[in-house]
């Protein structure tokens, strides 16, 4: 079950980021890209990081997961298709001689904290 | 507001790694982390290599394992330096632990570390250690199908070793199947065939790393996520 030691990760480096952008407020979304072939199952990880969240900076925020391609490059046609999973052949011309790239990364790409633009001034009535 | 990070969620992982990395080339160490199933034959394939260079080339090695020592009590019986490191559940190394692990070995006169990680073919993928070497062992008793279910990790290495080759009389197992889907997934990676019990095909893998050896002290091969 890497996808705790993913998810704990994930943590860190949202409070790194807060820390950095020396921002205190709280956390309401966190958005993701995890590759593909990358071998991690967004479902455990979401699965993890709800378990690790309460008490922690992003506890009740959402977790929004991207799930970019990777690409398939063909030798024979030349031409480079996205693809979701993994194939054997060009999804163009059939040819099997093709190489595989991309879809590995595991990054975090944003967070949403409550900061100044938003947080909406007192109301008077 | 939104705070664009587009970073590595494994940043903080990769900045010890490459710190290993840094290190163990200053020792003029040359590191390969070893990757496979449970009982695909790692420590077997560990041991043929050792075995083979006698004391030719200066080795030591990394055990990881979730418990036990029977791993490094192993390499140790070959009168080589052995570390164990227990992950105490976690299904992978990790940099921070390998960084300890290195804090605890003599790496003096060392030439070459081997570092088994934890029996998974998934998540050990994901982790870069410091290594310079990564190599994935993959025995022909789990089948001919196992890149194309596991993609990342035979992506990320410079080697594929097929093990246990002396029971692919008893096998279904379609070994240019498996070369055709490794060369598509990584068209760089060297494909080794190897029985280590029997010692064969041991020389080949050998030869190999002693080229990364003596290819530049600082300068060897790189692995970890491009
Ligand atoms: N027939 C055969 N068995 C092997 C070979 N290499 C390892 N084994 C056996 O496979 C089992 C697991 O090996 P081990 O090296 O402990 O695997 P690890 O869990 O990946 O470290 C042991 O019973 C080994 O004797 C091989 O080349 N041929
Ligand atoms: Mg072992
Ligand atoms: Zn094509």
């Amino acid at each position: 079950m890497h996808e705790l030691a993913i998810a704990e990760a994930v943590i860190e480096q949202v409070q790194r980021e807060l820390h950095r952008a020396g921002q205190r407020g709280r956390v309401h979304r966190v958005e993701l890209s995890i590759g593909r072939l990358s071998g991690v199952n967004c479902d455990s990880l979401r699965f993890a990081f709800d378990l690790l969240a309460p008490g922690t900076i992003v506890e009740g925020a959402t977790l929004h997961i991207n799930q970019p391609t990777a690409t398939c490059v063909c030798r024979a046609c030349g031409k480079r298709t996205p693809i979701e999973e993994l194939v054997v052949s060009c999804p163009a011309c059939n040819s099997e001689q093709i190489s595989i790239e991309g879809g590995r990364d595991l990054l975090l790409q944003s967070v949403d904290v409550e900061g100044p633009c938003e947080s909406s001034p007192p109301r008077k009535f | 507001m939104r705070i664009v990070a587009a970073k590595k969620i494994l940043k903080a992982n990769d900045q010890v790694a490459a710190k290993n990395r840094d290190l163990l080339s200053g020792a003029g160490v040359c590191c390969v982390n070893v990757l496979g199933s449970p009982g695909s034959g790692k420590t077997t394939f560990i041991e043929a290599l050792l075995k083979h260079f006698g004391g030719r080339i200066r080795a030591a090695v990394i055990e990881g394992d979730i418990a036990g020592t029977i791993d490094a009590e192993r390499i140790e019986a070959l009168g080589v330096p052995a570390l164990q490191i227990n992950t105490e559940g976690a299904c992978h190394l990790d940099a921070p632990m390998v960084a300890a692990a290195l804090r605890e070995l003599d790496l003096n006169g060392v030439q070459l570390l081997f570092i088994e990680n934890v029996g998974n073919l998934v998540c050990p993928a994901s982790f870069d250690l410091g290594e310079h070497l990564r190599i994935v062992v993959l025995s022909v008793s789990e089948g001919d199908d196992k890149a194309v279910k596991y993609p990342a990790v035979f992506q990320s290495a410079q080697a594929v070793c097929i093990t246990k080759t002396d029971l692919s009389p008893y096998i279904d197992f379609n070994l240019s199947r498996i070369m055709a889907d490794v060369r598509r997934l990584n068209p760089g990676a060297s494909c080794f065939q190897v029985a280590a019990l029997r010692g064969e095909g041991v020389p080949a893998v050998a030869e190999w790393l002693a080229e990364h050896l003596h290819t530049g002290r600082s300068d060897f091969g790189h692995s970890g996520q491009k």
